[in-house]
């Protein structure tokens, strides 16, 4: 994914940079480093992600948001440009599945909704977009969002393609 | 061979379906419709020892000493496995089942449509889906198939065929089977195909370095003596790919670029980045332009340089004439020699280059343009009925490029607006306009289309008298005094007056219509301007193909360069000075005197536009003044640091949701639309139908600058070696019937395709239509367990009703998906259907994306496939 050696190169410095006492220069012997969430989420690049603690739980091994440089690679590199658009939809459902259900229900719209608006909502308009929105995206039914259902959604929206993308 | 890793196996209900769950209680029971079929034990064998979890039910073989010291021992409680997840404690469910046997065990009556059953379900797989994102070892990632192993042999057949996928994701025997169909693929299918399993790191690498063990095992085993041809070709690829990485690199020096977008994607999202995307894809356009130019062009031509004599005062940098007209600038200085330093040595013609040049320079630029703009719809426009709703804009909106705090929490506010009146449209009923309304809205459409259409019309009526008296100052001469100068300015600068303004004028007009929607605005505006714009442009290209061309100058064509030369030179000062007064201004104003404006927002579509006006005029410029794209790349890097400096003190991130993609395309379309086809046909009349001027340029003394072709053409028959060239030109390209004939190709094609969609779109819609009648069939009525599974007189018919909607939903959501590579198309393996008789489907989607399977399987035959779609379309024959 991504294609250019250059770009693994400047994120190998990206993830060094972020502790560069803990990472060592060379990684010949495959030292088990994993960074904690914390370094990892205070990433100029996902500081000031609503969905920071998310992307970082779906990539990372442990499920808790502490990276190694495999996990750290993972992340940018499904965040690329290159990325096909199954892969980053793969990974946008993941991160919108809020509790590892494998659908997206109505707490995990919750929860993106409040993220997405900083709590601006009120309750019942956050369950009325909710509603709206299972009601439209859920082509069988079953009153939660499958994976299926999200690729189809995402192929409607072209910008999709644009905007899970994360510049290194 | 297509390898849809991709959507399939995430889908739980592949390694979960009802088939599996029952044949799971088949052989842990042994009740009376398990199958007679020996065991076999020995097809375990090798299976074995994946076996993570296979303790937890009745066994033949023992698998406890082939744990991998799993930490799942048999007593472990699911629970445990859920509480790794940080949502560990809320996902609580009440109906969740933490042995798996219960579920197995439990009372024989249940139907396979049994909702709790479902449920169920979906808790085991949501356990497994748990543990293969917290990368557990293999072993345990692979329990689901270890717990098929206990199916006898003919079940296992039988499943193996149906659900190909699981194997393939999910046991060792499958991985092989990956390894080996990967490995069977061309290099870069493989590495896509790797690419596109959501899958860690490591897990890929493993399958790569697999791969590429088992493709060095093959060629040793095929080919002992690796012919030194092939190694050849592979050292060649390699230095290739390794030039390709260099090159890259060069051009990742361009780190500037890099930088300053990255910075405007995070203050200003993915919507005002696609205009400096633009700006940059036409900057590397201009470069690329004027390097062909330059290198073929301009060098041979210093060779042969005349001095030049003019004297040099620095106002020619404003009006082009002057001192410029005797340099490489411009048309009339190139020489019509044929420059040849050594005697009887390599000679080089100086018109054949300056025509094949141009000429294929807009070939080349034709076909970027219609492959990138291809790409873009391609890529943008898969489905034209995109969602307006919130769907969409909840889940895909949110703009991961956007990392500025400010501009995030922005973004945040601009949301929750959106969706506050959203939702107070919905409760809003659709308008409905009496009928003296609607007559009152028609004639304001009317009239401000008028009036558009008219300030457009009175634009160009001004734009050619000038130019008029534009010519009759340069035909009387007297060239050099300041007057005369300042004049030749006043063209120019009134085209940008009236591109500056008008399209003021133009978002007025439109505030006043009062659009329902504000894309519909943003459109109309849109084109009103391009109508302005485009019609300024050809007025133009009227006064000069037909005055200018015919005037008794001694040089039109030079005339002509001058003329883009300022209008390009005033354009591009007035788009400063548009960035000064409409942004810096504007924001002095919003903030100080006018609070209540705020800052102003980046007019991303106006941008656009005047970049596209500025692109054309340097296309037509090429042949005139073949160094303009130069100009224009300089202009443009300068634009470009400017608008950002300007976009970063004064701008606001806009307020309304741009639809970027789509937009984008659409301004590709319109760089090739009006503005390329619009140049080409002036650069075909001028090439075909003009005579050039007798006293400069390299055509000087030909009745046309194709001329030039044609006699060297001429020239060539005298040649025996070149007779093929002169075949080619006599048959193809002069020749009326090799055109038609590849239209007609072309019609032909293109037909087809259109009919092809057509039959396509009605399918999506019908498949859509059974889907939706399916799903409320399926989920409405309450369901009532049945006795017996498959004993239930009524299963049969139940079964099959699901399974056809099954294959249905599956078909929908290839065809929608991915219209290119439609089931059996392609690249695709033949499908496989699923005799409707067999194992019934409780969860939807079970067979989506079953349709690439793997081909050894089925041994290929193509005929699954057909029968599919004839299923499929009986199917829609009968609602």
């Amino acid at each position: 994914m991504l294609g250019v050696d250059k770009n693994l190169v400047e994120l190998f410095y990206r993830y060094r940079d972020l502790a560069p006492q803990l990472v060592p220069l060379d990684y010949t012997d495959k030292p088990a480093v994993t960074l904690p969430y914390e370094l990892i989420g205070s990433m100029p690049e996902l500081k000031d992600n609503p969905f920071r603690q998310r992307i970082a739980e779906v990539f990372s091994e442990d499920g808790d948001g502490n990276m190694t440089l495999d996990d750290f690679l993972d992340m940018f590199s499904v965040l690329s440009e290159m990325a096909p658009r199954d892969l980053k939809a793969y990974y946008a459902f993941k991160i919108y599945d809020f509790n590892n259900d494998d659908y997206i229900c109505k707490s995990d719209l919750e929860k993106t909704v409040n993220k997405l608006t900083r709590n601006e909502l009120t309750p019942e308009e956050v369950n009325l977009v909710c509603e709206k929105v299972i009601y439209e995206a859920d082509v069988d039914n079953d009153g939660k969002l499958s994976l299926e259902d999200f690729q189809h959604m995402i192929i409607r929206a072209p910008d999709f393609l644009s905007t899970f993308h994360i510049r290194i | 061979m297509s390898y849809h890793y991709n959507e399939a196996f995430e889908n739980p209900d592949y390694h979960f379906s009802e088939t599996l769950e029952i044949d799971r209680r088949r052989s842990s029971q042994k009740n009376l419709f398990s199958h007679q079929t020996p065991y076999d034990s020995s097809l375990h064998g090798s299976y074995g020892e994946q076996s993570g979890r296979g303790q937890n039910y009745p066994l033949e073989i023992p698998m406890a000493s082939m744990r991998h010291g799993s930490e799942y021992s048999e007593d472990l409680p699911r629970a445990n496995v859920l509480s790794r997840s940080p949502y560990g404690s809320s996902m609580y469910n009440p109906s969740f089942e933490p042995e798996p046997e219960l579920a197995y065990t439990s009372p024989p009556a249940f139907h396979p449509l049994d909702r709790s059953y479902t449920h169920r379900i979906s808790n085991v797989s949501e356990d497994s889906f748990i543990r293969r994102r917290s990368r557990r070892p293999p072993d345990e990632i692979f329990m689901t198939s270890s717990s098929l192993f206990e199916i006898d042999p003919v079940r296992k057949e039988e499943l193996l065929y149906y659900y190909p996928k699981i194997w393939i994701c999910h046991g060792f025997y499958a991985e092989e089977d990956l390894v080996g169909n990967l490995a069977s693929m061309s290099t870069s299918e493989r590495i896509k195909a790797i690419q596109k399993m959501p899958e860690t790191m490591k897990k890929k690498r493993e399958i790569r370095n697999k791969v590429l063990k088992e493709i060095t095992k093959k060629s040793r085993h095929h080919s002992t003596q690796l012919s030194c041809c092939t190694q050849c070709l592979q050292g060649t690829a390699v230095s290739f790919r390794r030039f390709g990485n260099s090159l890259s690199e060069c051009f990742h020096l361009l780190w500037f670029w890099h930088r300053a977008l990255k910075i405007i994607g995070a203050k200003f999202g993915t919507s005002v980045l696609s205009y400096f995307i633009f700006l940059k894809w036409l900057l590397t356009f201009n470069i690329f332009s004027f390097l062909i130019n330059f290198s073929f062009i301009t060098i041979p031509q210093f060779v042969a340089a005349e001095p030049n004599n003019l004297s040099f005062t620095g106002l020619e940098l404003f009006t082009g004439a002057g001192y410029f007209q005797q340099t490489v600038l411009y048309y009339g200085f190139y020489t019509n020699a044929t420059i040849s330093k050594i005697e009887n040595g390599p000679s080089y013609n100086m018109r054949l280059a300056y025509i094949f040049t141009v000429g294929l320079y807009f070939v080349i630029c034709f076909f970027i343009l219609l492959f990138s703009m291809a790409k873009s719809f391609c890529r943008n426009f898969l489905n034209l009925q995109t969602y307006s709703g919130n769907a969409s804009k909840l889940l895909c909106t949110w703009d991961f490029n956007i990392t500025n705090e400010k501009a995030v929490k922005l973004k945040q506010k601009n949301l929750s607006t959106q969706i506050k009146e959203d939702l107070t449209e919905v409760n809003r009923e659709v308008l409905n306009f009496s009928v003296k309304e609607r007559a009152v809205r028609i004639v304001i459409h009317l009239v401000s289309w008028i009036a558009s259409l008219g300030t457009a019309v009175a634009a160009c009526a001004g734009v050619y008298f000038l130019s008029i008296n534009n010519l009759k100052l340069f035909v009387k001469g007297n060239k050099n005094d300041l007057e005369s100068q300042a004049a030749m300015l006043v063209l120019p600068i009134a085209a940008s007056l009236l591109n500056a303004f008008i399209p003021f004028f133009y978002s007025w007009l439109g505030c006043l219509e009062r659009y329902q929607t504000p894309g519909h605005h943003v459109y109309v505006t849109i084109v009103r301007n391009i109508v302005l714009k485009i019609s300024i442009v050809g007025i133009l290209c009227y006064y000069w193909v037909n005055i200018v061309a015919e005037s008794e100058s001694q040089c039109w064509e030079t005339l002509i360069g001058q003329d883009i030369y300022r209008l390009v030179l005033v354009d591009f000062i007035f788009c400063l000075l548009g960035s000064f007064f409409g942004e810096f201004l504007r924001r002095i104003i919003g903030t100080t005197v006018c609070v209540s404006l705020g800052p102003p927002e980046f007019d991303i579509g106006r941008n656009v536009l005047d970049l596209i006006y500025a692109q054309t005029l340097t296309w037509i410029g090429i042949l005139f003044s073949p160094l303009l794209p130069g100009i224009q790349f300089i202009s443009f890097s300068i634009v470009f640091y400017v608008k950002k400096v300007s976009l970063m003190m004064n701008c606001q991130p806009p307020r309304k949701v741009w639809k970027t993609a789509q937009m984008t395309t659409s301004f590709m379309f319109l760089l090739f639309f009006p503005s390329f086809v619009g140049v080409l046909c002036v650069i075909g009349v001028t090439v075909w139908r003009l005579k050039p001027s007798e006293e400069c340029g390299p055509f000087r003394g030909l009745s046309s600058m194709y001329t030039a072709v044609s006699e060297w053409i001429k020239m060539l028959e005298n040649h025996t070696a070149s007779k093929w060239v002169v075949w080619i030109y006599h048959n193809l390209i002069t020749s009326a019937l090799f055109f038609f004939i590849l239209s007609i190709i072309a019609l032909i094609i293109t037909y087809l395709c259109w009919k092809i969609i057509q039959g396509r779109k009605t399918t999506i819609k019908l498949l859509r239509k059974q889907i939706i009648n399916r799903c409320s069939s399926l989920y409405d009525p309450p369901r009532q367990p049945a006795q017996h599974v498959p004993d239930y007189p009524g299963a049969a018919f139940d079964r099959n009703q699901n399974a056809s909607y099954e294959e249905l939903w599956s078909q929908a959501v290839i065809i929608d998906y991915a219209p290119g590579v439609c089931p059996g198309g392609g690249d695709s393996a033949p499908a496989k259907t699923r005799p409707l008789e067999q194992g019934p489907f409780a969860t939807k989607g079970l067979l989506v994306f079953c349709w690439p399977l793997r081909a050894s399987h089925n041994g290929g035959d193509d005929s699954s496939h057909e029968r599919a779609g004839q299923k499929l379309v009986e199917g829609m024959t009968y609602t």
